[in-house]
């Protein structure tokens, strides 16, 4: 372990990082097994980001908490906390799991990746270059769901990353959006993203 | 013929594992949520049920006769199915602090409510005009911006498919934004001769 590893303590609010480790781990298991039904390497390796993130909150979260504990009382009620942390942790070590199938090319059987294809929502990640249409648009003058049936279901800004974004969110050059919905609508969001859009699909 | 045999039972097996530790996700939180322990036992018992799903998904991609070289893709299956077993079990250990802590703090509360507005359970009345629908012809998130996480059907825990069909006495448990709620509920209740 290099000096680099080391984690050190920074007061937080320990509702507000377990709210993000449940939130991350939940998007995550989303993300891992669409990478592996969909062999998508791009999605395995988000994956792998996040669980970096997830095991960096959770080491600060268990030191607040321990922190935060003063008497027997406050002890019995915070174990909860920091039990429900450490499965959190689990389910995005598990996504991890899932991720490493992809990226060390062990793969899943052809025959049963279709039979999941099939019944699964595709779930894409798409870059907003320069000139999308997209850039500082706001979703909700965007109205993907309604225009072309798909789900922004997070957006990845940098480091940062934005959990069911909300309809004041503006987009930017450079995000990476995640999106759940039919194969068509996730194509057409990818084209759009990129801004390969010259033949514009204007329908109502 | 002969060949697609297993994979068909594979890969239901499979989605049985993946759907079941999923929904154990969902209801392990909302047993947070609602300090409930029936849900909580729900969990527990449903983690039960996973490990033998697992023992039978194993036992049926081992016996598939798959030939040497294609031992890698039946190891990414084995994975697959050791992945869901641990997810069951992180969520079990959720719904364990139910059962275990006494009070737990209020944090947890707070940030399941944060991170999923709210949730609301709702029993679906026999008259009521849901009865019968499929969940997509429901619409109940278009019209009520609240998402039905599961179905309780008598002792069943149903996790929610476009296809499934509503039935009288179902108690649908649904999250959104609280305003959603009262819409929810008046959705439900509302009777099928009534406009």
């Amino acid at each position: 372990m290099t000096e680099l590893d080391k984690i050190e303590y920074t007061p937080v609010s320990v509702r507000e990082v377990l709210t993000e480790m449940k939130d991350l781990s939940e998007i995550m298991i989303d993300l891992a097994y669409s990478a592996a039904l969909f062999n998508n390497r791009d999605l395995a390796e988000e994956v792998l980001e996040l669980e970096k993130r997830v095991d960096y909150l959770a080491y600060i979260l268990d030191m607040n908490a321990m922190l935060a504990a003063r008497d027997a009382d406050d002890a019995e009620s915070l174990i909860g906390v920091t039990k429900v942390a450490a499965a959190t942790d689990k389910i995005s070590d598990a996504a991890a799991d899932i991720a490493t199938i992809v990226l060390q090319e062990i793969g899943v059987h052809p025959v049963v990746r279709e039979a999941f294809q099939k019944v699964e929502e595709h779930l894409a990640r798409a870059e907003v270059k320069s000139d999308s249409m997209f850039v500082k648009k706001s979703l909700g003058e965007l109205e993907l769901a309604a225009r072309i049936g798909v789900d922004l279901i997070a957006i990845r800004r940098g480091k940062r990353w934005i959990i069911n974004p909300d309809e004041e969110e503006v987009i930017r050059e450079g995000d990476v959006l995640f999106a759940r919905g039919a194969a068509q609508g996730i194509d057409e969001l990818k084209e759009l993203a990129e801004g390969s859009c010259g033949r514009s699909t204007e329908e109502g | 013929m002969q060949v697609q045999k297993p994979f068909k039972q594979i890969a239901s097996k499979l989605a049985s594992l993946k759907d079941t530790s999923e929904l154990m996700i969902d209801l392990s939180y909302s047993s947070l949520l609602l300090n409930s322990r029936e849900l909580a036992e729900e969990v527990q018992e449903l983690e039960k049920h996973v490990d033998k799903l697992h023992t039978e998904f194993e036992l049926l991609v081992l016996s598939s006769g798959f030939k040497p070289e294609d031992s890698k893709d039946f190891l990414g299956l084995i994975r697959l199915g050791i992945v869901a077993e641990e997810i069951a079990d992180a969520a079990a250990e959720i719904a364990d602090v139910i059962l275990k802590v006494s009070e737990p703090h209020p944090i947890l509360k707070q940030v399941i409510r944060e991170a999923e507005e709210t949730v609301a359970r709702v029993r679906v009345p026999r008259n009521s005009s849901l009865v019968r629908k499929r969940l997509r012809d429901a619409e109940i998130a278009e019209e009520t911006g609240m998402w039905v996480l599961v179905i309780r059907r008598g002792k069943r825990w149903l996790r929610p498919r476009p296809n499934t069909v509503i039935k009288a006495g179902d108690v649908l448990i649904a999250s959104g934004y609280a305003e959603g709620v009262e819409d929810l509920k008046r959705l439900v209740s509302g009777s099928s001769e009534s406009e």
